[in-house]
């Protein structure tokens, strides 16, 4: 008999952006334990199967930084410094969790409960703003499936899927044939309101190039003329009031809205309060026709660690348990913040990498104290770090859950083992917070 | 009168939070008893006494005044839940002055961070410098914020102050804010908030407000669209019945808040402007 060389895993779940596209096929060498082929995935998600192959990109031992350079040390050794910097600080700041799964998500609670510490996620930096607003205002939405079979008016606000969810169009919102929408990209129409003539804009039936940082005044503006109030003003946000109305009669005539909105409404000036309006307007939208809100959450799995602190704590992100009981104040106890005004004595970054992505003066900061960082692959972050865990990478080399951007959960497929001496999230948290209980006496 | 005198000897490493630090938990209590009351810094329990000096006498919460000297730009929630007494803090103070206090005074002769007299149901809060962003807002998921007392800022407050403020005429409840200057979305979501600022805001004044009365005395970078010119006027009533002289435009709104724009005349079949927030700016 042949030894069968390859195989071939079908249904995989990719582990990149919160669309979560599930029918993905990877063939995998068994022999060597690589992935040699990803089919039906879009270039990121296949790029990132293909980043789990061993590489010198990949960390495969854990490392301790010793005089400037890394040095390759025990599970044991490492995990027992890292508890050790962990026990000892007392203010430690627990960051990342948005692309691991669900279980290893609840363990890092566990351990910034058992640390008192603050724990947060990285909505802090992309769409915590929405889940501020949501807290304020509520929100009226709907799972992907919904959209796909029902919509008929889809507005891109703020948010430029071509590029950041590419198969999104593809498997909820444009092309696709739903049940009531037969005719696919033909019986939908898609409005793209965005600064920028961005690709999405390009293949839009509406593009509305609002000023940038003015959003809310168009949405303030918007809802004032759906109830037919007469403005005083000619133009709004840099759209004259004709064209205004014109959107709004497409608003109103159809059948199924929603509202698809990225960080170009979260991360704008006036941040949460860009959401509560738009919240607001597809809510009073609703006198006239069904629509509806659904944020275009960035990492596979950050809807995931929203809903899992929640579940724990109570609270979505930004959690401080430094008086034993979970508090919540974004801007006090959110990472940035906190590090602006340097408040932390140690942090653990675990599947994130906050160097890239947040503010200078709040990098420095964090590179001031230990940092312990749990990491697949080279980062900035974990380039100077003081320990690094190597970790195996969820979705591709262990199992889990995760939470798509409609929070719904999909169990995460296995398709090849971690190389060199990887475990995955979950047994590294498992372990740290072992050894914290061991220091702490508890 | 009673008056005890806080002296900070050291600066924390990490935010101090000193809830314990009103007159209703200082009252009738000795010096060795105050300086053992506890503070929290970072994950570690400490007391008054590490972090400051304490002299004079108490007496009760009524009469009480607490003196705190010293930069306190990292002690937290100063003032938390007080009722009655008053505190005078010379020196900048940290996050959550005053945050929920429903009665007696606090004055800082300096600047306040963020969430100042955060959900105040009364008192008094006087800040003389300037103040953060969330001045008498209400917390994170709150609909009820702000629902009486007065705020007296005489620099600029930040961004957001006195959101979903809830006062009310018939229950003689009037939130309100008196500064120098302030940021953007000023008594968003207000139900019923009184705001005075001397000189300049931001972008969206009064967004989403209910009702209210807005009275503006310099320039706002950028007004509203959803805000309705109504005419020029010469006098302002505030709900507390104080009275503004001057010339101000006056607009009405916000009307993109549902419960305004549904307002209907019967006679003329258009949206009625008479009946919601108020928006005064300066001729």
């Amino acid at each position: 008999m042949v030894e069968k060389k390859i195989n071939t895993v079908y249904d995989v779940v990719c582990p990149f952006c919160g669309t979560l596209c599930d029918d993905l096929e990877v063939d995998v060498n068994i022999k060597e334990n690589l992935v040699v082929e990803v089919r039906n995935a879009c270039q990121i998600g296949t790029k990132k199967f293909f980043s789990s192959n061993p590489s010198p990109h990949r960390y495969e031992k854990p490392l301790i930084k010793d005089n400037g350079t890394f040095k390759e040390v025990s599970w044991d050794e490492a995990i027992d410094i890292a508890a050790d910097i962990l026990a000892k600080s007392k203010r430690p700041l627990l960051y990342g969790f948005a692309s691991t799964e669900c279980e290893a998500q609840s363990k890092g609670v566990e351990l910034a409960e058992t640390l008192g510490g603050i724990l947060d996620n990285t909505a802090s930096v992309c769409h915590g703003p929405t889940l501020l607003a949501e807290q304020d205002v509520g929100v009226p939405t709907s799972t992907l499936g919904e959209y796909k079979n029902r919509a008929d008016l889809i507005i891109f606000w703020g948010s430029n899927p071509v590029h950041a969810h590419p198969r999104h169009l593809g498997r909820y919102s444009q092309f696709v044939r739903g049940y009531f929408r037969k005719d696919g990209r033909n019986d939908r129409f898609i409005i793209v309101v965005d600064p920028r003539n961005t690709h999405t804009a390009q293949i839009a039936d509406l593009h509305i190039q609002v000023n940038p940082n003015e959003d809310y005044e168009l949405m303030n503006g918007i809802r004032a003329m759906l109830r037919g109030v007469e403005l005083d003003a000619k133009m709004i946000s840099g759209i004259p009031i004709e064209k205004i109305k014109e959107l709004i009669k497409i608003l109103k005539e159809c059948k199924y809205g929603v509202i698809f909105f990225g960080m170009g409404l979260t991360q704008s000036l006036a941040h949460h309060r860009n959401i509560d309006t738009a919240i607001c307007l597809t809510r009073e939208l609703n006198d006239y026709t069904k629509f509806l809100i659904t944020p275009m959450r960035g990492h596979y799995n950050i809807t995931g660690a929203n809903t899992v602190f929640t579940w724990n704590t109570g609270y979505g992100y930004s959690i401080d348990f430094s008086r034993g009981y979970p508090r919540y104040n974004p801007g006090e106890f959110s990472s940035v913040d906190l590090l602006m005004r340097d408040e932390i004595d140690a942090s653990l970054i675990v599947a994130s990498d906050p160097a890239s992505n947040f503010p200078a003066a709040s990098v420095k900061n964090l590179f001031k104290h230990p940092l312990i960082s749990v990491e697949p692959h080279h980062t900035p972050t974990s380039e100077n770090a003081d320990i690094i865990l190597p970790a195996a990478f969820a979705g591709i080399e262990c199992e889990g859950t995760a939470y798509r951007m409609d929070h719904v959960p999909i169990r995460l497929r296995k398709v090849k083992d971690a190389p060199g001496e990887c475990l995955t999230d979950r047994e590294i948290l498992e372990k740290l917070i072992l050894k914290v209980k061991e220091k702490l006496g508890e | 009168m009673p008056e005890i005198k806080l002296k900070l000897k050291k600066q924390p490493d990490f935010p101090l939070e000193a809830d314990v630090i009103s007159p209703d938990n200082l009252a009738g209590k000795s010096t060795a008893e105050i300086k053992n009351l506890e503070l929290y810094v970072a994950n570690e329990k400490t007391t008054i006494g590490e972090f400051f000096s304490v002299s004079g006498k108490s007496g009760d919460a009524k009469e009480l005044k607490i003196i705190i000297d010293g930069n306190l730009s990292k002690v937290k929630r100063i003032g938390e839940k007080m009722t009655d007494g008053e505190i005078i803090i010379n020196g900048n103070v940290g996050m959550h002055v005053g945050n929920q206090m429903s009665g007696g005074k606090i004055l800082v002769n300096g600047n306040a961070d963020d969430w100042a007299g955060a959900m105040l149901k009364g008192g008094e809060l006087e800040i003389t410098g300037d103040a953060g962003n969330y001045v008498g807002a209400a917390y994170r998921g709150f609909w009820k914020g702000m629902g009486n007392g007065v705020i007296r800022v005489k620099g600029k407050v930040g961004h957001e102050a006195l959101t979903w403020a809830d006062g009310s005429v018939v229950a003689k409840r009037f939130p309100t804010l008196y500064c120098g200057s302030a940021g953007s979305f000023l008594g968003m979501h207000g139900h019923g908030a009184t705001i005075v600022v001397e000189g300049d805001v931001d972008r969206c004044a009064g967004a989403d407000q209910v009702k209210g009365t807005i009275v503006i005395k310099g320039k706002v970078s950028r007004l509203l669209p959803s805000y309705k010119k109504i005419g020029e006027v010469k006098e302002i009533d505030l709900f507390n019945g104080e009275k503004i002289t001057g010339k101000f435009i006056e607009y009405s709104g916000d009307h993109s808040v549902k419960k305004n724009h549904n307002v209907i005349d019967k006679k003329t079949n258009k949206v009625k402007i008479s009946v919601n927030g108020r928006l005064y700016i300066a001729a």
